[in-house]
C-alpha cells in the first residue's frame, strides 16, 4: 500500500509542470471567453437599443437573455477542455511508453523495485483518474466563477440565471463531462476508470509480445468494448430482449466489474511473468 | 547462490539461448563473456524477470524471484535507472524511499569514492560520471547479489580504473557479483570465475585461479582459444 501511495505521487509528480499548464490555460482561456461573450451582448444589447431604440425587454424576447450556456458554446468553454482530454488521452500512452522509449531506461528501476509490479498499474492509472478529477473539480470552479463574472459585466434583467445542474441538463458536452446526478457521475467515470484499465492491459500486451503483442492488443481492446457493449448489441438485433433500467444498470455494472477484473489478472501476470524491457 | 538452470530464450525465430545453466555463488565475482550478441545481457535481464524465458529455471537462495528478492540482488545495467531530470542526490532519495536496504552511509561514501556531486542533475553528467552514479545506486544497496552489464562500456581509461577500484574494496566483500564485460582485461585479476558462452550455450566454465594454476593460462589466452577451435 505503501508502494502503491508513493508511486503514484511519483506519478503525477513527473506530469506536475504540464498538468499546471492545462489548468492554467483553461483557466485564462475560460475566464477571457466569459468576459469576451458578455462583453459581445452588451455592445449587441447597447447598439439595439441607444442606437436603434429597442427596448429592453423587446431586446431580451428577441435575443433572449443571456446565461452561461453562450459561454460554454463558444470556442473559449470547449477549447481548453478538448486540448485537456487530448493530452489526457495521449499521456494515457504516454504514462507507460515514455519509460521504455528513446534513451530513457527507467523501466528497468520500476520493475526492479520490491513491490508487486501491479503496483505500478493502480498507480499510473490513480495518477490519471486523479488528473481527470482535478480538472472536473476546477471546471466545477469556473463554472461558479463565470457566473460571478457574468453578474458583474451584465445587468440582471438581461440574465437568465442556470445552476450547474441546469446547465448540465441543458448542454450535452457539459453532461458527458459533468453529470446531472451523483450516480450519473459514478456511472459515468466508473466506465471512463475502466476504459483506462484496458488500455493499460492493452499497452502490456503490446510491451509483452511487442509485434505480435499489437494485434493482441487491438483484439483485446475490441474484446473488451464488445463484451461491455453486448447489451446494447443484443437489444439492437433482437428486439425480444428488453430489459428494465434497474436491471440493465445492474447487467451494465456487473459486466464492468468482470472487464476491470479481466484487465488486473491479464496485466497482473504479463507484469510478473511477461514483460520485456 | 543463484542457479541458472537449462534456460532458453528467442527473439522472434532467433535462439539466443539454448539451454544455458551455470551457478554464481556468494563471495565470488562470476563474470559472463562470450562475443557480441551471445546472450549475456538476456540473461542478466532474464535472472531480474525483465525478460521471460521460454524453458529452464531460475533461482536465486533456492526460491524463484519475487518482489521481495530485489532487496537481495540489484542489477546495474549499462545505462542508468533513473530518471535524467533527477539530481544525484534525488535519485538517491528515490533509491531511499523504494528499498529498505538502502544503506546512507555506503552512499555517502560512494559519493565521495567516485568524487560526484549530488546537486548534479543526471542528465548533466559525463558518460563516465553516468556510469559512477549508476554504480552508486546499486552498490548502495544492502544487498547479497550485485548483477551489473558492461560496467566499463564507453567509458576513459581512468574511470575505468575507478570503477575496477570498487571490486577490490569492501563495497563488493562478500557479496555475489554477477558481471559481463568486454573489457576482460580491467578486472581479469578480479574475477574468480568465468562462464564462456558461445552460440548460446556455456562453452566453457572455470575458475581463474585453478585455470592459472593447472595451465598457467589468462581468462584471454583461454578465450582465444575457444573461440578460435
Amino acid at each position: 500500500m505503501k508502494s502503491y501511495l508513493r508511486l503514484t505521487e511519483f506519478e503525477l509528480g513527473r506530469f506536475f509542470k504540464f498538468y499546471f499548464v492545462l489548468i492554467g490555460l483553461t483557466i485564462v482561456s475560460q475566464l477571457i471567453g466569459v468576459v469576451v461573450v458578455s462583453k459581445g451582448y452588451m455592445s449587441e444589447a447597447n447598439k439595439a437599443i441607444f442606437q436603434e431604440g429597442m427596448s429592453k425587454q423587446t431586446f431580451i424576447e428577441q435575443t433572449g437573455p443571456i446565461s452561461l450556456l453562450g459561454w460554454m458554446n463558444s470556442i473559449w468553454f470547449l477549447g481548453p477542455i478538448a486540448f485537456c482530454i487530448a493530452s489526457l488521452l495521449i499521456y494515457m500512452f504516454l504514462i507507460w511508453y515514455r519509460d521504455w522509449l528513446g534513451k530513457n531506461t527507467f523501466i528497468y528501476r520500476l520493475l526492479m523495485l520490491p513491490t508487486q509490479r501491479i503496483n505500478l498499474f493502480f498507480a499510473k492509472a490513480t495518477a490519471i483518474f486523479a488528473m481527470v478529477l482535478g480538472l472536473v473539480a476546477l471546471q466545477v470552479l469556473l463554472i461558479f466563477i463565470a457566473g460571478i463574472v457574468l453578474e458583474w459585466m451584465v445587468p440582471n434583467e438581461f440574465m437568465s440565471v442556470m445552476s450547474i445542474t441546469d446547465l448540465s441538463i441543458a448542454f450535452p458536452y457539459l453532461h458527458t463531462i459533468l453529470p446531472a446526478t451523483f450516480t450519473e457521475f459514478v456511472l459515468y467515470y466508473s466506465t471512463g476508470l475502466m476504459a483506462v484499465f484496458v488500455f493499460f492491459t492493452a499497452i502490456l500486451i503490446e510491451r509483452s509480445y511487442r509485434w505480435k503483442g499489437l494485434i493482441f492488443a487491438i483484439g483485446y481492446v475490441a474484446l473488451a468494448t464488445i463484451f461491455f457493449m453486448s447489451p446494447f448489441i443484443v437489444s439492437m438485433i433482437s428486439e425480444e430482449v428488453s430489459l428494465y433500467p434497474l436491471e440493465w444498470l445492474t447487467v451494465q455494472i456487473i459486466l464492468g466489474l468482470i472487464v476491470v477484473v479481466a484487465s488486473v489478472v491479464v496485466s497482473r501476470y504479463l507484469l510478473a511473468k511477461k514483460i520485456t524491457v | 547462490m543463484i542457479e541458472v538452470k537449462d534456460i532458453t530464450k528467442k527473439f522472434g525465430r532467433k535462439q539466443v539461448l539454448k539451454g544455458v545453466t551455470f551457478t554464481a555463488e556468494k563471495g565470488e565475482i562470476t563474470c559472463l563473456i562470450g562475443i557480441n550478441g551471445v546472450g549475456k545481457t538476456t540473461i542478466l535481464n532474464a535472472i531480474m524477470a525483465l525478460t521471460p524465458i521460454k524453458t529452464g529455471e531460475i533461482l536465486i537462495d533456492g526460491e524463484k524471484l519475487k518482489p521481495a528478492t530485489f532487496n537481495h540482488i540489484t542489477f546495474i545495467p549499462d545505462a542508468i535507472t533513473v530518471l535524467p531530470q533527477m539530481t544525484i542526490e534525488e535519485s538517491m532519495q528515490f533509491m531511499k524511499d523504494y528499498y529498505g536496504t538502502w544503506n546512507d552511509d555506503r552512499a555517502q561514501e560512494l559519493l565521495s569514492f567516485f568524487k560526484l556531486k549530488p546537486e548534479e542533475k543526471i542528465s548533466s553528467l559525463s558518460k563516465g560520471n553516468t556510469a559512477k552514479a549508476n554504480l552508486l545506486l546499486g552498490l548502495a544497496l544492502d544487498v547479497d547479489y550485485i548483477l551489473m552489464d558492461e560496467p566499463f562500456s564507453g567509458i576513459d581509461m581512468f574511470s575505468r580504473e575507478q570503477i575496477a577500484d570498487v571490486f577490490t574494496s569492501h563495497l563488493i566483500e562478500d557479496r555475489g557479483v554477477i558481471i559481463t564485460t568486454h573489457e576482460i582485461g580491467d578486472i581479469e585479476h578480479l574475477i574468480d570465475k568465468v562462464v564462456l558462452l558461445d552460440d548460446g550455450v556455456v562453452k566453457k566454465q572455470f575458475y581463474t585461479e585453478e585455470i592459472r594454476a593447472a595451465e598457467g593460462k589468462s581468462v584471454i589466452d583461454v578465450m582465444r582459444e575457444e573461440y578460435k577451435s
